[in-house]
């Protein structure tokens, strides 16, 4: 630990402890998931930066979609991200999450992954370097210190045009089950 | 075994013309009547590997072009064993407006993950398949999407561009 932030620790201590504890969710989408090996591993060793890779959503909070995402993928984007336990962090990787990038008239790629999920923050390029992950992450952190890194907040508050759009694409979601208010009947249609 | 493949094949199935294609491939077309016999016949001599199940859509001739890329396994020396060639191309046309075609898992059982896509890729409907269910795609299409005439462009503007950006409330 850096003596210098020890005034940060003792001031907010959680902040600092999600910051420097990013566990990335390993979801492989498209060709971005190409570059994640030689960050994690010794080249570029994202641990260093406190980034470590972990193997279920249900330990994760940063996710990054490293790719092009077709909505078979976003099917499994949106229930993998309603997995993540609070506070949790989305970084689109690559300009294909950004507004479609090469796929821009795809009959089976979304454009705007904001669209659909929240995301903190993007990595523009294609393919982004390795060292671009490192400088979204220490700007991550300056946005978790701040208290701008807010997705899952902007999620719960406007999930109605978050889930309306999911929708669109995919008819009626079944999962994840609407909370009813709290009469404890699911919600016809749900599981 | 199949020394003068050309000659074989040409004697053994009718209205079937055989061709030589780039240097290391025959091509072979026939009447989509007898895609089975005919790859049944190639799998008997000697090209027993169904590398790809592949389709070209030729709206000029109002025709599918179904494509099946056969090969044959290569000896340790690099010799094809007695083959004169490593790859035979196989082309059937299929009408535009109704394909239908036999299934070829029977003779190749590989095939089943490539009629499916063809399925729902180009909309061509394989008899006797026992699975041809959606593989790829999430949403229905009215045109099956890599069909020529399908227009990715306008598809993009009417669904993906009419999804609006999320609002934020300013508290």
């Amino acid at each position: 630990m850096d003596r210098n932030q020890l005034g940060k620790w003792l001031k907010q201590p959680a902040k600092m402890a999600n910051k420097y504890s990013l566990n990335a969710v390993y979801f492989c989408t498209g060709c971005g998931i190409i570059e994640i090996p030689p960050v994690i591993t010794a080249r570029w060793d994202a641990e260093r930066f406190g980034v470590v890779p972990v193997a279920t959503p249900r330990q994760g909070n940063l996710f990054m979609i490293t790719g092009y995402v077709s909505l078979k993928t976003l099917r499994a984007i949106i229930r993998t991200y309603e997995q993540m336990p609070d506070p949790k962090y989305t970084v689109g990787f690559g300009s294909c999450p950004i507004n479609g990038g090469m796929y821009w008239d795809s009959y089976n790629t979304i454009k705007h992954l904001d669209r659909y999920i929240p995301v903190d923050g993007w990595i523009a390029g294609c393919m982004p370097r390795p060292e671009a992950v490192f400088v979204a992450v220490t700007h991550l952190w300056t946005l978790i210190e701040k208290g701008m890194a807010n997705s899952s907040d902007r999620y719960r508050k406007q999930y109605g045009q978050y889930r309306a759009n999911q929708e669109k694409l995919f008819g009626k979601l079944d999962w994840p089950p609407l909370y009813d208010g709290g009469n404890g009947k699911p919600e016809k249609g749900s599981r | 075994v199949s020394n003068g493949l050309k000659e074989q094949l040409e004697a053994a199935f009718a209205r079937t013309t055989v061709t030589d294609g780039r240097a290391n491939e025959y091509l072979v077309s026939c009447e989509k009547e007898s895609v089975l016999s005919v790859l049944a016949w190639l799998k008997d001599s000697g090209y027993d590997h169904l590398a790809l199940v592949s389709c070209v859509d030729r709206p000029a001739l109002g025709q599918l072009e179904l494509v099946f890329v056969l090969s044959a396994y290569m000896q340790e020396d690099g010799g094809l064993s007695g083959r004169e060639k490593l790859n035979v191309i196989l082309k059937t046309a299929l009408p535009r407006d109704n394909p239908e075609c036999q299934t070829a898992t029977h003779v190749f059982e590989i095939a089943e993950p490539y009629e499916r896509e063809l399925h729902e890729l180009f909309g061509i409907n394989f008899r006797g398949h026992k699975r041809l269910t959606p593989l790829f795609l999430e949403r229905e299409y009215e045109i099956p999407p890599f069909r020529k005439d399908f227009d990715t462009r306008a598809y993009v503007k009417d669904l993906f561009d009419n999804i609006p950006a999320i609002e934020e409330s300013k508290e």
